[in-house]
């Protein structure tokens, strides 16, 4: 099993969107962070810090873009034979690609967060501290991490339908196509699925309802009448959500003829 | 000895289309084993099933007496196998692929440089495989396929896309290897290569097996021809009439041949009755012949 993720974080490494994902991140990050700078009458300079400077939305297309790929390129190179064939179980495979991108996801937090802090030492070090209050009478790290951590998440839910996707279509584009539709429409459909919440109580349980995480976590009180589930019922629905779709990829992948 | 390698009884179909039909043969240590027929016949699905690729309606396949199936792989350590094309990874190396497949932490360094050696893919090895020719993707998937000292080798097509050079170095290479050991399951188009290098081929057509059988055996069951030029090739074919000897269906005297010894006797027939024997020539029925022969009598039969 680490052979083989070895073996994907080998690949991960020596793709070339790899580094272009990375720099693409910084330097998006850089442009918020001066933007917001030089308009401040627009700015929200602790909102932006926690938001790492819009980093956490863009790792969202990087990493659905990095899931599609990870599992519809080994059938675009016919390198897929050359995997199965081998004295592993299919379960290991796909198992390792989960774990490679969960790291990566990580890789691209850590680093999210590492560079907000630069970016707030070299522009906006005199505007506010971390430990200043914000909302909930928290401090701004605290909402940070908890903003992470929910977007985070958040993020594994998206990603699972992404992996089960790229592995039904066999071709990255669908799975990049429905994953970022899938995470434009929650904002999109939030309000009218609210409305149907209203109506019918039991749809509050489906996977779209779920991805309201990190906007009820930065404010509780509000959305929190609008899902009509707790902050742990929206935790724990992500994680059974993102279980279920893993494992639906994996019963489709074990049988799958090559 | 036990075999390397046994199908028993494999049978698969692709919805109401069945391509294999009760699938049976064995390939032995130490043996390069062709697998021929024409497209289509399911060579590559054989060797699909046997790498555990496909699920499969009935039967057993055993790799050193260990059953494989989609689910179960562990047997398959021991096989290396390039499948219909090599998967290349554009944005790796050639070095970088052998890198990520070389098993060995130990001995990696040294068995990939001895893989390339080997297979003279030197000069290119450190570039990027998008810029590869057809022919260099073909190696590296050989290499692929020998790199941790397989006892097992499936080659689907290995000749596709090599030029002569590279076909004999090939070729060197996998005789080479079959003395120290390791077995070769080789299917390919290219009968004249084929029949430089198999002890053994199984033919199969239309998903079924038509035979098993040694390369000799099927040149002499098949095709080994005297023909003769006479002092009086009329006298010559009454005499060989008379004494019940079949000639072939052709305007000069040929004799399927039976035996060594059987050109002997046959010069002292004729000159017991005074024909005199002007020359002799030995024709062998290469393996596209027997195979053709092979493929029409299994079509007469049906």
């Amino acid at each position: 099993m680490v052979t083989l993720i070895r073996q994907e974080i080998f690949k991960l490494i020596h793709k070339r969107s790899t580094l272009i994902g990375t720099i693409a991140l910084l330097v998006l990050m850089t442009i918020f962070a001066i933007f917001s700078k030089l308009q401040p009458s627009f700015s929200d300079p602790k909102g932006d810090f926690i938001a790492a400077y819009g980093g956490l939305s863009w790792v969202v297309f990087f990493m659905i873009a990095a899931c599609s790929t990870i599992i519809a390129m080994e059938f675009q190179y016919g390198t897929v034979k050359e995997l199965l064939y081998r004295k592993y179980y299919r379960g290991q495979i796909l198992a390792s690609k989960w774990i490679t991108m969960f790291l990566y996801s990580l890789y691209f937090y850590v680093l999210s967060f590492i560079f907000s802090i630069i970016l707030k030492l070299v522009l906006f070090n005199s505007k506010f501290s971390l430990t200043d209050l914000y909302s909930n009478d928290q401090s701004i790290m605290h909402t940070t991490l908890v903003t992470y951590a929910g977007n985070f998440v958040g993020l594994w839910l998206l990603l699972s339908l992404v992996l089960l996707l790229a592995n039904v279509f066999k071709s990255s584009a669908a799975a990049i196509s429905v994953g970022i539709v899938g995470y434009f429409a929650t904002s999109i459909v939030s309000s009218l699925l609210f409305m149907l919440i209203n109506k019918w109580e039991w749809v509050k349980w489906n996977p779209l309802n779920m991805l309201n995480l990190p906007t009820q976590l930065s404010n509780s009180t509000v959305v929190g009448t609008l899902t009509r589930l707790s902050n742990a019922e929206l935790v724990w629905g992500n994680l059974i959500y993102t279980a279920i779709f893993l494992f639906l990829g994996y019963l489709i992948f074990r049988k799958r003829n090559v | 000895m036990n075999d390397i390698l046994t199908v028993e009884k494999l049978n698969k179909s692709f919805g109401s289309k069945k391509v294999l039909k009760d699938v049976s043969f064995n390939v032995q240590p130490g043996k390069i084993v062709g697998l021929v027929g024409p497209n289509g016949a399911g060579k590559t699905t054989i060797m699909k099933a046997i790498l555990g690729l496909f699920d499969f309606q009935s039967g057993n396949i055993l790799v050193n007496g260990e059953r494989i199936s989609i689910v179960h792989h562990q047997p398959l350590s021991d096989v290396g196998a390039l499948i219909e094309y090599p998967g290349i990874y554009p944005f790796l190396t050639g070095r970088q692929h052998l890198e990520l497949f070389a098993d060995n932490e130990t001995t990696r360094k040294e068995d990939i440089q001895n893989i390339i050696t080997k297979l003279n893919i030197e000069s290119y090895i450190d570039r990027k495989a998008k810029g590869y020719s057809l022919g260099m993707k073909q190696k590296l998937g050989i290499a692929l396929a020998l790199l941790n000292k397989p006892k097992l080798v499936i080659l689907d097509e290995p000749m596709n896309g090599l030029d002569p050079k590279a076909t004999k170095e090939l070729r060197d290479l996998i005789l080479q290897l079959t003395k120290a050991g390791t077995t070769f399951l080789i299917s390919s188009h290219i009968l004249s290569e084929l029949e430089k290098l198999v002890d053994e081929i199984v033919v199969i057509d239309d998903g079924k097996i038509i035979k098993q059988t040694s390369m000799e055996a099927l040149s002499d069951s098949n095709g080994n021809y005297l023909v003769l030029t006479t002092s009086d090739d009329e006298k010559a074919r009454k005499v060989f009439i008379d004494e019940g000897i079949k000639l072939e269906q052709t305007t000069e005297i040929r004799i399927k041949k039976t035996s060594d010894d059987q050109l002997a006797s046959l010069i002292q027939l004729l000159s017991n009755h005074g024909v005199n024997i002007i020359d002799v020539q030995h024709e062998h029925s290469d393996l596209e012949t027997s195979l053709l022969d092979l493929l029409d009598n299994k079509q007469v039969e049906e």
